[in-house]
C-alpha cells in the first residue's frame, strides 16, 4: 500500500433534524479498495457525498493528499476532479451520447481538445468495454451498461479516487456481474476505490478492509476474512445473517433445498 | 349574412380590403414574435432564478410571476401605457414605418411607436410570466441527479445548468411551450385597447364599418387566426420530433 491518500476525521452531519453522520473516521490509502456497507438509511451514501462535498460535513475535517478539503478556501470545482463518483442511480447525461457523456467533462473542464478528449474517453470506455457502443444515447443501453458508462465518465478525469455508491443495487440481477468485473478489473489495476456495496464476494476478493455503519457511526470494521468468520457485534451479525437468507445461502435455505442441490 | 345568397358577394367586398387586413395581421404577428421572443428570454431567466437562485432570488422571480397571472393584460397595458405620464415623463420612442407595393397596393406599416412599444413591452413582461413557468416544471423535471453528476466531474454549477440541465429542459418544455405560443396571438388582440395601434382588430374594425358586414369581416379575421395558429402547432411538433433524445 502507499501513502495515505484520503483521511476522514470525525465527520459529522445532518439534514434538518435528523443526525445523519455522527463521528465517522476511516483512512483510505493510494491503490487501496475498501468496502462501507450497513442498513438503508445508516448514512453511508452521506459520507461519500460529504468526501466530494456535494455535501459538505457539518463538522470534522477531510484530507486528499495532505490537503483539508473541508476549508471554504478549497475550489470545489478542481477538487472534485480529483474525486470521481459512480452513483446508484447512473445519473448519465441522457441527451448526450455515451462516448460524450464522457467526454464532457474532459472538455468543459479539463479544456482538452474536441480530438484529445474524444481519443481518451475512447480509452476510458475501453475500460468498461463498451467502444462499441459509444454512439448510443443512455436509453438506448441497458442498465448494466449505464453503470459502465458512469464508470468511464468517471475514469476519464483520472481522479486520486473513486467514490462508488451502491453501483449495483439499481441493476437486475443478471446485469450486476458485468458492472463488478469491471470494478474487479479497475481495482486491480491499482484504482484506489471508496465502494458503499452489499456485493459481498465483491469485497472478499478486493477489499483490504470492510467498515459496517449504522445510524451515523462506525460499528465494526475488519477484513472481509474477519466479517465472514467472526463478526462481533450482534447488529453486524443480525445484518449478515439478513443478507445470506437474501442471497440463498443461508444455512436454513439450504436444509430446504438439499434435494435440489443433489440433482 | 354569410349563408343567405350573396354571402360570397360579402366576402368578396370584405376581401376587397385585403391590404388593410394583411398590414393589420402583419403588425399583429410583428408584436407577437418580438413578445414570444423576449418573453422566453425573460422566462428563461425568471425560471432559472427561481430553482437555482436561492432563497431571495427565488422569491422575487416567484412574486414577479404571480403579479403578472394575478393581474388582467389589460390592466398590465393601461398600467405601462399611463405611466410615463404619471410621472410627467413624455414618452419618447423612435418611430419606425414602411411600405411597400403588393398587387399594385401600397401597404403602408407603422412598425413601432409609443403605444405599440407599450403594446410589445406589456407582452413580453406577462408572456415572460407564463414561459417562466413553463419552463420551470421542464427545468425540474430533469432533476437533480444530472446535476450532481456534473459538478462530481468537476463542472461549475453554472455550465452544468447551461450544458447538462437546459438542453434537456428545452426540449422538454415544446409540448407545454406551445401553449403559450398558441395562446399568446390571441392575447396580442389586447393591444388594440391603447388605441391608436393598427392591429389586425382596429383594420377590421375599420373594414367592418366600410362593408358593413361585420359578422363576414370576423370570421374572415378568425380564419386568419386560425391558420397562422394550426400552422404555428405543426412547426413546433415537428420541432419536438426532431429534437427528440433517441431512445426515450
Amino acid at each position: 500500500m502507499g501513502e495515505q491518500l484520503l483521511r476522514i476525521i470525525d465527520v459529522w452531519k445532518s439534514y434538518e433534524n435528523l443526525q445523519v453522520l455522527k463521528g465517522v473516521s476511516l483512512d483510505l490509502a493510494e491503490r487501496d479498495v475498501k468496502v462501507i456497507f450497513g442498513p438503508s438509511g445508516s448514512g453511508k451514501s452521506t459520507l461519500l457525498r460529504c468526501i466530494n462535498m456535494l455535501n459538505p460535513p457539518d463538522k470534522g475535517e477531510i484530507y486528499l493528499r495532505g490537503n483539508n478539503i473541508t476549508t471554504p478556501k478549497v475550489n470545489l470545482n478542481v477538487l472534485r476532479t480529483r474525486i470521481g463518483m459512480v452513483f446508484q442511480h447512473f445519473n448519465l447525461f441522457a441527451h448526450l451520447k455515451a462516448i460524450d457523456n464522457v467526454s464532457i467533462g474532459l472538455r468543459r473542464v479539463k479544456k482538452f481538445s474536441k480530438q484529445e478528449a474524444h481519443e481518451k474517453a475512447l480509452e476510458a470506455l475501453n475500460r468498461v468495454k463498451l467502444v462499441e457502443w459509444a454512439d448510443h444515447y443512455p436509453a438506448q443501453l441497458s442498465g448494466g451498461q449505464q453503470q459502465r458508462v458512469g464508470i468511464a465518465r468517471a475514469l476519464a478525469m483520472e481522479p486520486d479516487v473513486i467514490l462508488f455508491d451502491e453501483p449495483t443495487s439499481a441493476l437486475d440481477p443478471e446485469l450486476i456481474g458485468e458492472v463488478l468485473q469491471v470494478m474487479l478489473d479497475l481495482a486491480k489495476a491499482g484504482t484506489t476505490m471508496l465502494v458503499v456495496t452489499h456485493e459481498m464476494g465483491f469485497a472478499r476478493a478486493v477489499a483490504s478492509e470492510m467498515i459496517f455503519i449504522d445510524k451515523g457511526i462506525i460499528i465494526e470494521r475488519g477484513t472481509p476474512n474477519h466479517f465472514s468468520v467472526s463478526p462481533e457485534s450482534d447488529r453486524v451479525k443480525l445484518f449478515l445473517t439478513q443478507l445470506d437468507v437474501l442471497y440463498g445461502s443461508h444455512k436454513k435455505l439450504l436444509n430446504d433445498t438439499e434435494e435440489e442441490e443433489k440433482i | 349574412m354569410i349563408f343567405q345568397a350573396n354571402a360570397f358577394q360579402e366576402l368578396l367586398a370584405v376581401l376587397d380590403y385585403w391590404d388593410r387586413l394583411l398590414s393589420g395581421f402583419i403588425l399583429t404577428m410583428w408584436m407577437y414574435i418580438w413578445a414570444l421572443l423576449f418573453g422566453f428570454i425573460l422566462g428563461l431567466f425568471l425560471a432559472i432564478l427561481r430553482v437555482y437562485g436561492g432563497f431571495a432570488f427565488s422569491k422575487i422571480s416567484s412574486g414577479y410571476i404571480e403579479i403578472i397571472r394575478g393581474t388582467p393584460l389589460l390592466a398590465q397595458l393601461f398600467f405601462i401605457f399611463f405611466l410615463p405620464y404619471t410621472l410627467n415623463i413624455s414618452p419618447n420612442i423612435m418611430v419606425l414605418e414602411t411600405s411597400f407595393y403588393l398587387f399594385n397596393k401600397e401597404i403602408t406599416l407603422k412598425l413601432l411607436d409609443y403605444p405599440i412599444f407599450v403594446g410589445i413591452f406589456a407582452l413580453i413582461l406577462n408572456s415572460g410570466a407564463y414561459q417562466a413557468e413553463y419552463i420551470r416544471g421542464a427545468i425540474v423535471s430533469v432533476g437533480t441527479g444530472q446535476l450532481e453528476a456534473a459538478q462530481s466531474i468537476g463542472m461549475s454549477r453554472l455550465s452544468s445548468i447551461r450544458h447538462i440541465v437546459l438542453p434537456q429542459a428545452l426540449r422538454r418544455v415544446i409540448p407545454a411551450w406551445s401553449n403559450e405560443a398558441a395562446y399568446l396571438p390571441k392575447y396580442t388582440v389586447l393591444v388594440y385597447f391603447i388605441g391608436g395601434v393598427e392591429e389586425l382588430f382596429s383594420q377590421a374594425d375599420f373594414v367592418q364599418h366600410k362593408t358593413f358586414f361585420p359578422l363576414t369581416t370576423y370570421i374572415v379575421v378568425a380564419l386568419m387566426f386560425l391558420i397562422t395558429i394550426t400552422l404555428i402547432s405543426k412547426f413546433l411538433e415537428f420541432i419536438h420530433t426532431r429534437t427528440s433524445i433517441p431512445g426515450l
